[in-house]
């Protein structure tokens, strides 16, 4: 997927419904690590992921502890679909 | 009652969106939200549509009704139209990642799995000679300058091909830049490799990075500490007059705001060191004035 909108963290958090200083907490956490790590900026992909986070402590009620396993599993299994997309034998 | 939707799309019951009557509690509300947002969560249901709009309606319906505030001004019709909240049209993170993301790849990076897959399926199962290209690694020297306020570089690759590479200011040495599909060739079907470039910031004599921050040591007189000065200091962005206080010691650091690294309106401080240097050598003279002095005002720094 082609990344063209980025935003500042204000932007960022009126589009995605979650707090700035929330937003915040997960790039300290190294979580969500801003395409712009300087300004920072996110992009869709940041965006996302702030927004997955979010879910996974809001609504699915997962603790901070479980949030970078749960994170780097999702990771995982998309490398692995996409991974094995490449590998498809035609 | 207004409608929730625009005027083409049809009218949605939150109550019935999450399976809850008008007379439910707010617990029961959040508990039914929470039980069907994991049932068609799209990170849960990867590339599955249904899911997906099932997932926004259940979101749509808990922004209005999720809360008392909200159920109240819901229940009296009074509410706005909804900007989507929790339900937009935003892509999921799955959507992000699976024609490949930078976490996903950040992931593969760490671990190989992609050399775990080509050892798995490249060679024993797939279709002969249907390789991904290789991935190549390359190392870009950057100017101090440059690094710390951003640029934009032209470099060739080896197969002749321009790349031009934006230097985010405020980049640190050792970081890399990935350029998707500029790697090596694809055998038959299989993909080009990527690019990496490695950014190595070339140091600036009497400068130093410290995150956004740049330091530098200056030098300055006995005097100068005691009376206190305003100096010249260099930094990235040329010479500024510094004022220097009455009373500063060696190590003293002072802040020359936004000199820093980073980008514009986000510029870390230049720090400034000081350093008190005596004069290479004593005139009597002037030890005659240090003694003279020493009567007077004598102090002993070793006590806080």
């Amino acid at each position: 997927m082609e990344n063209h909108l980025h935003r500042k963290i204000d932007e960022a958090s009126e589009y995605c419904g979650v707090p700035g200083e929330v937003i915040i907490y997960f790039i300290e956490q190294e979580w969500v690590r801003p395409i712009d790590f300087v300004t920072p900026i996110l992009d869709e992909e940041d965006v996302a992921r702030v927004r997955l986070i979010w879910d996974l402590r809001q609504n699915f009620g997962v603790n901070d502890e479980s949030i970078p396993i749960i994170l780097n599993l999702i990771d995982q299994l998309n490398l692995m679909h996409l991974s094995l997309k490449k590998f498809r034998i035609h | 009652m207004r409608s929730l939707l625009p005027e083409n799309e049809a009218m949605i019951d939150p109550y019935q969106v999450l399976g809850v009557s008008k007379k439910s509690d707010q617990e029961d509300i959040k508990k039914s939200f929470r039980k069907l947002a994991k049932k068609y969560h799209p990170d849960l249901n990867p590339g599955n549509k249904e899911a997906e709009k099932k997932f926004k309606d259940v979101s749509h319906a808990f922004d209005l009704i999720g809360t008392p505030e909200a159920r109240a001004k819901f229940d009296r019709g009074d509410f706005e139209e909804a900007p989507f909240g929790q339900g937009g049209p935003r892509p999921s993170y799955y959507d992000t990642q699976h024609e490949g993301g930078r976490y996903s790849y950040s992931f593969g990076e760490d671990f190989g799995a992609e050399d775990f897959f080509e050892g798995l399926f490249g060679r024993a199962r797939g279709r002969p000679g249907d390789f991904p290209g290789e991935d190549v690694h390359y190392k870009m020297e950057v100017d101090f300058r440059e690094a710390a306020l951003g640029g934009e570089k032209v470099i060739t690759l080896p197969d002749g091909k321009n790349l031009k590479v934006k230097i985010p200011a405020g980049i640190e040495s050792g970081k890399k830049l990935r350029f998707k599909g500029l790697g090596g060739p694809g055998r038959m079907r299989g993909g080009a490799g990527d690019a990496y470039i490695e950014i190595i910031v070339r140091p600036l004599e009497g400068f130093t990075r410290h995150g956004l921050d740049i330091e530098s040591e200056l030098p300055v007189s006995f005097l100068e500490a005691i009376i206190g000065e305003e100096v010249e200091v260099q930094t990235i962005d040329g010479s500024v007059l510094l004022k220097i206080p009455p009373g500063v010691s060696t190590g003293t650091k002072l802040r020359v705001k936004g000199k820093g690294a980073g980008a514009e309106g986000n510029r870390g401080n230049h720090i400034v060191v000081l350093k008190i240097v005596m004069p290479k050598h004593i005139d009597p003279a002037l030890k005659t004035m240090a003694e003279t002095m020493k009567g007077q005002f004598d102090y002993n720094p070793r006590m806080s």
